[in-house]
């Protein structure tokens, strides 16, 4: 028989299977469910950084409204940073559930301002994200293993087996199509609710295209993995028992496991020791003579080197250099702990080739631009936005330029996804 | 020749089942292998379809060694196992179009119901799912299938498990018209009577060797030597 034919014949067969239903409909409803949370949580997070957006002008607008100096203005005054999600974040939260994609940032020291945050949502970390991207990888090849894991073994108990084996002729074509159609089906309906949700996103079709044909390969590798397994004349029970062992262990064990021993080999300070840190440098300052402080602070900035600090009076300028020179003191640390965490999840990357439910979720979350590196260009982001600050503010306070509120209207702006300057 | 056991010798999970047996079945023949429980007698055919490979000696469907070209000699063979485990969301039309669809075989609606009727499956239970049949029903279903297979050559495992006499009867009789019509027929059985009633040369197994065959001669096989040897061979040893 033809493949076509082989094929009708078999999907008219499953088509009258009960059980094959009940599994696509429970596939379709989970599917459905994640791509529906993801556009939901999407959509709140959009909201909250557009009402920050409209808000953001007018609340510092009034701030300077009610100041009289260049330095005031600057200390009073917030400055919306953001990262806006992707167009195919509903798919995959990943990072932006731990780590946070808005600060409103001061002239203050920075370092502080950006690891000062919840270090998670407590009911997130409880109970994880069920996002499109968790129900692929790490739900799917479940369904997948419960569907096939008695391909041949149910055929062997009601007696049908080798009567099938000696009726097909080709037995491993027959069970590898029987397998490949379940599978399939299985497929289509995880994406169909993917694809819909990225036309109601707005996603690019490359995007999702990409996506699906990531998820393609990750189901037709578990499907291969549960058509070998399934051959083996063992009963179900046993087939069953060694595919939930293989997913236990590159699900759980293999990523888990890593995660210690990567933890173990690359050690990073703590958002906390920077933040620690920081506020020591800055706190110590106060009783510092100044020209400590200053000297830290025109090694970075020469220009502004003639400056000479009045001991005993509060001056702006000597106020936000030792706010720099608290950036200066956790540069090390805070570099250390981008480098170490970059190279934790370089690490992991490599390990995840292990760990396939990881390695499709990592997938996905770097076409939805929500993984680490994503995160750390958003933090680059910011740091390059507040040290456009900083250009625009340092040489009204070191020129002791008069106050004028009209040159407010030219502070850089955050713009999201570059540098942070427009 | 349609199939041929050659000195045959076939071992199960390391126990030798089939200690060289040799015998062959012809077209237009109707073979059945009697034996008791643990004679060998659905490890000879499972032999023939390729899924017991021989420890030694060899087995020939049409000619050829199974081993040589499994598949060509399941092409060959319409198979009819012991317990005729049908699909149970199907009906019985449906099971039989799914299998000949299996075996690169179509056959009409018209067709299906012509070999239904001739193993008297009425017209109501051949549309209702194969989930609500009894065994004899199960059966008459999978004989028919065997029967639209239109190979030429049947191996059957104890076809008339769980028929009624009458359909016994009529089940013997559509066998002989099978291999009247020029195809081979091999079946196992536990039946005595029926085996000597539609086959042309019985072979009796025990212990996994062949103790002796019995061809028919004149007003058939005699039934009484059968019994005899039958009954030998299910005497404990």
């Amino acid at each position: 028989m033809s493949i076509p034919g082989a094929l009708r014949r078999e999907v008219r067969f499953s088509s009258r299977d009960p059980v094959l239903w009940l599994w696509l409909a429970l596939v379709l409803g989970l599917s459905a469910m994640s791509v529906a949370f993801g556009l939901a949580e999407v959509e709140r997070q959009n909201e909250t950084i557009q009402k920050l957006i409209d808000g953001d002008r007018h609340d510092r607008l009034a701030q300077y409204d009610k100041q009289e100096s260049w330095g005031s203005a600057a200390y009073y005054s917030f400055h919306l940073t953001y990262d806006p999600p992707s167009d195919f974040a509903y798919a995959a939260m990943g990072q932006r559930d731990a780590q946070p994609w808005m600060h409103r940032i001061r002239m203050l020291a920075l370092e502080g301002q950006i690891h000062e945050r919840d270090v998670a949502n407590p009911s997130i970390a409880l109970i994880g994200r069920f996002d499109f991207a968790f129900l692929a990888a790490f739900v799917i090849p479940l369904v997948l293993i419960l569907l096939l894991y008695d391909l041949r073994a149910r055929e062997r108990i009601a007696g049908r087996h080798d009567w099938l084996e000696a009726t097909v002729g080709q037995p491993t074509s027959f069970w590898l199509l029987r397998a490949s159609l379940r599978a399939g089906a299985v497929f289509v309906t995880l994406v169909v609710p993917v694809i819909i949700g990225g036309m109601v996103a707005g996603a690019s079709p490359a995007k999702w295209f990409v996506a699906t044909l990531g998820v393609f390969a990750y189901v037709a590798l578990w499907t291969m993995a549960c058509f070998f397994v399934s051959s083996w004349r063992r009963p179900g029970s046993v087939i069953m028992l060694a595919l939930i062992a293989i997913w236990v262990a590159i699900a759980v064990i293999v990523p888990a496991g890593a995660r210690l021993a990567i933890d173990r080999l690359v050690p990073i300070p703590t958002g906390a020791d920077i933040l620690l840190l920081q506020r020591e440098t800055v706190n110590d300052a106060w009783d510092l003579p100044r020209e400590v402080t200053m000297a830290a602070f025109f090694e970075r900035h020469p220009e502004w080197s003639e400056y000479q600090p009045v001991e005993g009076s509060f001056e702006w300028q000597w106020y936000y250099a030792f706010q720099q020179v608290g950036d200066q003191r956790t540069e090390q640390l805070s570099t250390a702990y981008r480098d170490g965490r970059l190279r934790r999840d370089h690490m992991a990357a490599w390990v995840s080739i292990l760990a396939l439910p990881s390695l499709l979720e990592r997938f996905l979350q770097s076409l939805a631009d929500t993984d680490l590196r994503a995160f750390f260009e958003y933090e680059e982001g910011v740091r390059g936005y507040h040290a456009a600050l900083r250009d625009f503010y340092y040489p009204k306070f070191f020129r002791n330029e008069a106050f004028d509120r009209t040159l407010l209207e030219d502070l850089p702006s955050f713009k999201p996804g570059n540098p942070g300057m427009g | 020749m349609m199939l041929q056991a050659d000195s045959l010798h076939v071992a199960r999970s390391g126990k030798e089942v089939l200690s060289g047996i040799s015998f062959s079945v012809d077209a237009y023949e109707v073979y059945a292998l009697l034996g008791g429980n643990g004679a060998g007698k659905s490890t000879t055919l499972l032999s023939f379809l390729g899924f017991l490979s021989p420890t030694a000696g060899s087995v020939l469907v049409k000619h050829t060694d199974v081993y040589s070209d499994i598949a060509a000699a399941r092409k060959a063979i319409a198979y009819l196992p012991e317990s005729a485990s049908l699909y149970e969301h199907l009906t019985a039309q449906e099971n039989i179009a799914y299998f000949l669809q299996l075996a690169g075989m179509s056959a009409s609606s018209p067709a299906i119901d012509a070999a239904l009727d001739r193993v008297a499956l009425s017209p109501n239970a051949r549309r209702r799912k194969v989930g609500g049949y009894s065994k004899g029903m199960r059966q008459k279903t999978a004989i028919a299938l065997a029967m639209l297979r239109d190979t030429d050559i049947l191996l059957l495992d104890e076809p008339t498990s769980g028929l009624d006499p009458n359909a016994i009867d009529e089940f013997h009789q559509t066998i002989r018209s099978v291999a009247d019509s020029g195809k081979a027929v091999l079946m196992v059985t536990h039946d005595v009577y029926g085996a000597c009633h539609a086959a042309d040369k019985i072979g009796m197994l025990q212990g996994g060797k062949l103790k002796g065959e019995f061809a028919a001669e004149g007003h058939g096989i005699d039934i009484e030597a059968v019994r005899k040897a039958f009954s030998a061979t299910v005497v404990p040893s």
